[in-house]
């Protein structure tokens, strides 16, 4: 029965339920179910054999985890954790409850916004006209062409880009970080200049994401600004049952 | 049977969780990890993220800025268009834009590609994290350059 292991999705207190409608990982998706008999409850289901980050299950993950976070708070777990069967679930549960407890109080009707600076796709125009350094480098290319001249001006672009992007992004932040409980520095993206998540109050993440949008309008020839969410607490889950980042990957 | 599903599930998510690439590193590298719990291997994403960063610090993305600059420059050479008026929208239609935004994706696509978040192509894309598109980029830059 469980011969490819229980995947968890997440820690959520006992009493709440399912979402209707809502299905696992893999294919055909899994059937969801509770597991644990203490304060909190893991919804988990079936491992799915040979269980890699597609596309598919990827998305499955999430929006179980969507849906059980519309619901109440909730303990998001990693994408791809995989316990050997339901009692080794049942007795962790039952051995970290109070932590586990502590974690979704804390949370309470936390959710997750997580905002991102790209360079600005379209702000070259900007760029010759701000960056001083790239318009040297753009003369010296026209008087002197060649290969190693016009590296030096691509990078002097691209460097200026990504700078330009992050310097947006830390200004955004000192606007955001009064409006959030709490404020988490995301992974980082290649390609991105700055990522930071946001814990917000449900009630308030439509006022975050409207001063988030206005800010982005404002600086569109200096960064490319997502914001995404609400989401589960994917990073504010900073209980014992948390490794360090830094030492996993 | 499956691409149906996945619409139907997703897309009332969408507005306000992004697409999955806007929001797959959280779900890869973010949320809990229990001590006592395996995680499953994510290989093919690490070798997708190691594959991004070549292309972003890539001479090829340094040369494809730059040929969009002279663009730009040349336009402005000629008179009309100033850059202002670049500023201001018209850059929009030109050349040197487009190959900005080229280079300037590379990364992005990279990582869609990865996820297939971009497209509706769903369950097509499961295996394409294992195809390394950044060769094909190098070859047609290379031809590119060697054409100039």
């Amino acid at each position: 029965m469980t011969e490819n292991g229980v995947y968890v999705y997440a820690i959520i207190p006992a009493g709440a339920a399912l979402p209707a409608g809502a299905a696992g990982v893999g294919s055909p998706p899994a059937p969801l179910r509770l597991a644990g008999d203490g304060r909190v409850t893991a919804v988990v289901s079936e491992a799915p054999p040979q269980l890699r980050a597609r596309r598919r299950d990827l998305m499955a993950h999430q929006d179980v985890l969507l849906r059980l976070s519309d619901g109440g708070p909730v303990l998001p777990m990693r994408f791809g954790v995989v316990a050997p069967d339901e009692a080794s679930v049942t007795a962790q549960l039952a051995g970290a409850e109070t932590e586990h407890l502590a974690t979704l109080r804390h949370l309470g009707r936390g959710v997750e916004l997580n905002v991102k600076a790209l360079p600005a796709q379209d702000s070259l125009a900007a760029v010759v006209a701000e960056e001083k350094n790239v318009r040297r480098l753009r003369e010296e290319v026209r008087r002197r062409p060649g290969y190693e001249a016009n590296v030096r001006l691509g990078e002097a672009v691209a460097t200026a880009l990504s700078r330009r992007a992050a310097e947006a992004g830390n200004t955004l932040l000192h606007r955001l970080t009064p409006l959030a409980r709490a404020v988490a520095p995301g992974p980082e993206v290649h390609g991105c200049a700055f990522n930071v998540s946001f814990l917000v109050d449900r009630d308030e993440s439509d006022a975050f994401r409207a001063t988030v949008r206005k800010f982005a309008d404002a600086h569109r020839d200096r960064a490319e600004i997502r914001v995404a969410g609400p989401l589960p607490c994917y990073s504010f889950v900073a209980s014992s049952g948390l490794r360090p980042t830094a030492a996993r990957v | 049977m499956t691409p149906t599903m996945y619409a139907d599930e997703v897309v009332p998510c969408a507005p306000r969780a992004g697409t999955l690439y806007d929001v797959l590193e959280l779900i890869l590298d973010r949320g809990m990890v229990i001590d006592v719990f395996i995680r499953v291997s994510l290989v093919g994403i690490e070798i997708l993220k190691i594959d991004a960063r070549i292309v972003v610090a890539s001479v090829d993305t340094y040369l494809r800025f730059a040929e969009a600059c002279n663009r730009l420059d040349l336009e402005r050479d000629s008179g009309s268009t100033t850059v202002p008026e670049l500023l201001g929208g018209g850059v929009a239609k030109s050349v040197g834009k487009r190959k900005v935004r080229r280079a300037a994706e590379s990364v992005g696509d990279t990582v869609r590609s990865a996820v297939g978040a971009g497209g509706s192509d769903d369950d097509e894309d499961e295996e394409r994290p294992k195809k390394r598109r950044a060769p094909a980029r190098d070859g047609a830059s290379r031809r590119r350059r060697a054409e100039a």
